[in-house]
């Protein structure tokens, strides 16, 4: 059976330049990790650039550097990319490369030792990244012990439990046929594509689809603050958020046309009040996320330290108002303008356009969600944007992630935060 | 026999490019909005930039291209941080924000405001040669985005509470990007302690004091000095027609006056004859120490030698340092070098940090060994090879977009004069030779010029360091 029958190929074709970029993605990923194995997924991805028969990973690393080309292989919470992007020129040996990579992975142990070894000091080292503490911290309390509540590069304790045969079973059971997306792009036709397609998923064995593991998220009733704890820190990174939306819902795009109200835009209420306003924080945004299943709704800002409880105090009370007015009908035309007429952007390269295809079917996305996106938007009205904000946004459940040093703003910090149910501060290594 | 000898003929004179749509355009003008046309750039093997001149000393690049109905508008202003002064530091980055203020024409806020109702994007940066204005629009916006650009050119407002409000911003932007992260502390402290006369030795986002005292007065200087037509390139990408972009030129621009640019008072550094070394301590679990060797201006011959040198030794996976500290040694978790891209000599600079409890001892030990070998021996031909693919994917990869090709093109032009540069550059990386390599490796890699800035964890003992250093400001203790 040919590829082009089990998996679907999605082609956008330009000759604007001489470069073919191909994402391979397979519906799999971090939350398909065993538990006690996390990161899993992730070391199975980046074992494909680490060997294969005829080409140890030396010779792998110089072969894709002489061709002109780039190679990324990831995991995450729902998928296993393998993404390449090549000169034009170079594009037959390339997929030659790639497709023997993906059918005969060596999964070379003194590899996988070093690979486990670096990925272990990559997550010592992403310390130094207070907002990434900080969204770690958040996640970690809102999903608890829901999978998206897991890290994709796993946790210092599972690194160091994973086996040769753990990434060859992963490798074997996802990479197949059966579960692959693919999505070209750049200078090449539709029917390259396709035969490229082919070529490079023909050692792949034909597979069955998997099923997506991930139940539905809980809301975590009542207000949870969980600080980070870090010396020296001028500044505090902060997020407030909890449940947010998911692509079938119906009211999936009324939430996300109020939220750009909100805090999704340079004029939106957040910007304006917190950073134009008060000088308080250089970024102030909200973002609804975005995955198979419901995802997290989150509020970042970044202010001084002597600034940070004043500051989640008035993000707080703007989410009251959210809930309790609403957007008005001024704000979400004016939205609903720049979401429409901004558009073209989402569109305006052969990538984007086929990414989206990508996207629609990897993660099952309702029919017609990017194609009748405008008419959608355009549909919105303030009643339907306000009971979108009412059904799925609260401000009674709520998870506030905080980056600081505690002995100096630990305090001002929960009092800023009426009805605590509880309080958790945790050194910045604890992962 | 007869013969006859043929008169040469008349040849017909050959009209400027844009003759005609310039005189009807220019009926009627003042002297400042008279656009002539000053060349037609190649911009790659395909593509072409249109490139315009107002009488007031605007440039104007224009590259059409109606793959998608969007566009973008960039202008750049030959301002930076290297034409600021001590005590003022900031204030080109400053600008950054206050340009997206109050004019004489509209509120505070309605420049964001009407842009993202029409569908566009802005943003802005600011480095040591250069500020920005970007704008990524939806065709039909370009004549409302012109008319808001160049009216903040001219009628900006720059009063006591805009000003005040966003210091604390960039205070706020400080924070984040520099004293509560260790990547930006130290490179701040690099360029700190590798320029003592240069502007380039001061950061583009200023000292927190100098953010917290400008006042009302130093912004109008500055905007008066600086911001004007012909300290201006306008660069337009997209979907549009030569005719249309002149006439709202023209429109909006064509009335702006040039100003007296000031001759820049340039300082040049002077030759440093001993390695310089800073410690600092921060709230980090790992050693790290950045190095700051001297590279030549991006205009100079040498530079291209170098980037591709730069490339063998850390571009990817198989670069010598990644595979040696990284991959090999295992006592580095991140290594990452770059070539200063600057109108001035600059620093190659160096980025190492340890893994786990190696030291930053180890790190310079594994990496001199690294460096001597391309100073005492060729590289191989298969590693230039490599690096001069890596740098051809990677230049074509920046033009994808309207954006990232009007980014290139203003660059160029604002740094050396050409937009074509990009493309001279990858002719430039064809060319380089192993020969080419090892003279540049033996000129530029001298340890005698170079910059250390050293990172500790926090309670970490400084190596034989007797001062009881808890300032985590950084301290130069050898020079």
């Amino acid at each position: 059976m040919s590829a082009a029958v089990v998996t679907p190929v999605f082609v956008e074709s330009s000759d604007a330049l001489p470069i073919v970029s191909v994402l391979i993605a397979f519906r799999s990923g971090s939350a398909f990790d065993p538990p006690g194995r996390e990161g899993l997924a992730r070391i199975a991805a980046r074992m494909i650039r680490r060997g294969a028969e005829g080409f140890p990973a030396q010779v792998i690393e110089e072969t894709i550097d002489s061709l002109g080309g780039e190679l990324a292989a990831d995991a995450s919470p729902s998928a296993l990319t393998v993404h390449f992007e090549v000169i034009r020129r170079n594009l037959e040996p390339f997929v030659d490369l790639v497709a023997a990579l993906l059918r005969a992975p060596t999964f070379d142990e003194v590899e996988l030792g070093r690979l486990l070894r670096e990925s272990e000091a990559e997550l010592i080292e992403s310390r130094d990244s207070d907002r990434g503490l900080c969204s770690r911290a958040f996640r970690r309390t809102l999903f608890a012990d829901h999978l998206y509540g897991r890290r994709v590069s796993g946790s210092i304790a599972s690194l160091r439990s994973i086996t040769r045969d753990d990434v060859a079973a992963f490798y074997r059971r996802h990479l197949a046929r059966a579960n692959a997306v693919i999505a070209i792009s750049g200078d090449i036709d539709e029917a390259e594509g396709q035969a490229l397609s082919e070529r490079l998923l023909a050692g792949l064995p034909l597979g069955e689809p998997i099923a997506d593991p991930v139940p539905p998220p809980a809301r975590k009733p009542g207000r949870h603050l969980v600080f980070v704890d870090k010396a020296d820190r001028t500044q505090t990174q902060m997020v407030i958020g909890g449940l947010g939306t998911d692509a079938n819902d119906p009211d999936h795009i009324e939430l996300t046309v109020a939220n750009n109200v909100f805090g999704g835009t340079f004029t939106s209420r957040l910007m304006q009040e917190i950073r134009a306003k008060r000088g308080w924080s250089y970024g102030a945004s909200s973002r609804v996320g975005f995955d198979r299943q419901r995802d997290a709704f989150t509020m970042w800002t970044a202010p001084k330290a002597t600034d940070a409880a004043a500051c989640l105090a008035l993000e707080l009370e703007m989410l009251h108002t959210w809930l309790d007015v609403g957007v008005t009908a001024e704000e979400l035309t004016f939205v609903q303008q720049y979401l429409i007429r901004s558009h073209a952007f989402e569109i305006d390269t052969a990538r984007k356009r086929v990414h989206q295809r990508l996207e629609s079917e990897l993660f099952s996305l309702p029919a017609g969600y990017h194609e009748k996106y405008l008419e959608r938007v355009a549909a919105v009205t303030v009643e339907s944007a306000n009971a979108a904000v009412r059904a799925r946004i609260s401000v009674t459940d709520l998870v506030i992630g905080v980056v600081g040093t505690h002995a100096e703003i630990g305090e001002a910090i929960a009092k800023a935060i009426p009805n605590l149910a509880s309080v958790t501060v945790a050194p910045y290594d604890l992962e | 026999m007869q013969s006859t000898v043929a008169a040469p003929s008349a040849k017909p004179l050959r009209r400027a490019p844009y003759a005609d749509l310039l005189a009807e355009l220019n009926q009627s003008q003042p002297p400042t909005a008279r656009a002539r046309h000053d060349a037609t750039v190649a911009f790659g093997p395909t593509m072409r930039v249109e490139r315009f001149v107002l009488g007031n000393g605007l440039k104007l690049l224009i590259l059409q291209d109606a793959s998608a109905p969007v566009i973008c508008l960039q202008t750049w202003f030959s301002v930076g941080s290297r034409h600021e002064r001590a005590g003022k530091t900031g204030i080109a980055h400053l600008f950054e924000h206050l340009m997206f203020g109050e004019t004489e024409d509209s509120a505070h806020g309605a420049f964001d405001r009407l842009l993202e109702e029409a569908g566009a994007d802005t943003n802005a940066a600011t480095f040591l040669d250069w500020t920005y204005y970007h704008t990524n629009l939806p065709k039909d916006a370009l004549p409302l985005a012109m008319k808001l650009e160049a009216n903040r050119i001219a009628r900006l407002v720059l009063r006591d509470p805009q000003v005040s409000s966003e210091k604390e911003v960039v205070a706020n932007e400080r924070r984040q990007r520099v004293d509560d992260d260790v990547d930006g502390a130290v490179s701040e402290l690099l360029y700190q302690a590798a320029f003592r006369t240069h502007g380039y030795g001061w950061p583009t986002i200023g000292w927190m004091a100098d953010i917290q005292g400008f006042t009302t007065e130093d912004c109008v200087a500055f905007y008066k000095t600086y911001y004007a037509p012909n300290n201006a390139v306008l660069v337009i990408v997209g979907d549009v027609t030569v005719a249309e972009v002149i006439r709202l030129t023209q429109e909006h621009y064509g009335k702006l006056e040039a100003s007296d640019i000031p001759v820049e008072n340039v300082l040049p550094e002077p030759p440093q004859t001993e390695e310089r070394l800073v410690e600092t301590k921060k709230p980090t679990t790992t050693q790290k120490v950045a190095l700051g060797y001297r590279s030549p201006a991006l205009g100079d011959f040498d530079h291209a030698p170098l980037v591709l040198l730069n490339e063998i030794l850390f571009g990817g996976r198989s670069s010598r340092a990644h595979r040696a500290l990284i991959q090999e040694q295992e006592i580095a978790i991140e290594v990452r070098g770059w070539i200063g891209s600057f109108r001035d000599p600059g620093l190659y600079d160096m980025f190492l940090g340890a893994r786990g409890e190696h030291t930053v001892a180890e790190l310079l030990a594994a990496l001199d060994v690294i460096l001597e070998g391309v100073k005492s021996a060729p590289v191989t031909l298969a590693e230039l090879d490599r690096a001069k693919a890596r740098l051809e994917l990677s230049t074509l990869q920046g033009l994808e977009s309207v954006a990232g090709k009007a980014e290139q093109i203003g660059f160029y032009e604002t740094v050396l004069g050409d937009p074509n540069e990009l493309f001279h550059r990858l002719d430039a990386y064809r060319r380089v030779t192993l020969s080419d390599l090892l003279r540049v490796a033996r000129r530029y890699l001298v340890s005698s010029a170079r910059t250390r800035v050293e990172v500790l964890p926090d309670g970490a003992a400084a190596d034989d360091d007797d001062d009881d250093d808890d300032d985590d400001d950084g301290e130069e203790v050898a020079s």
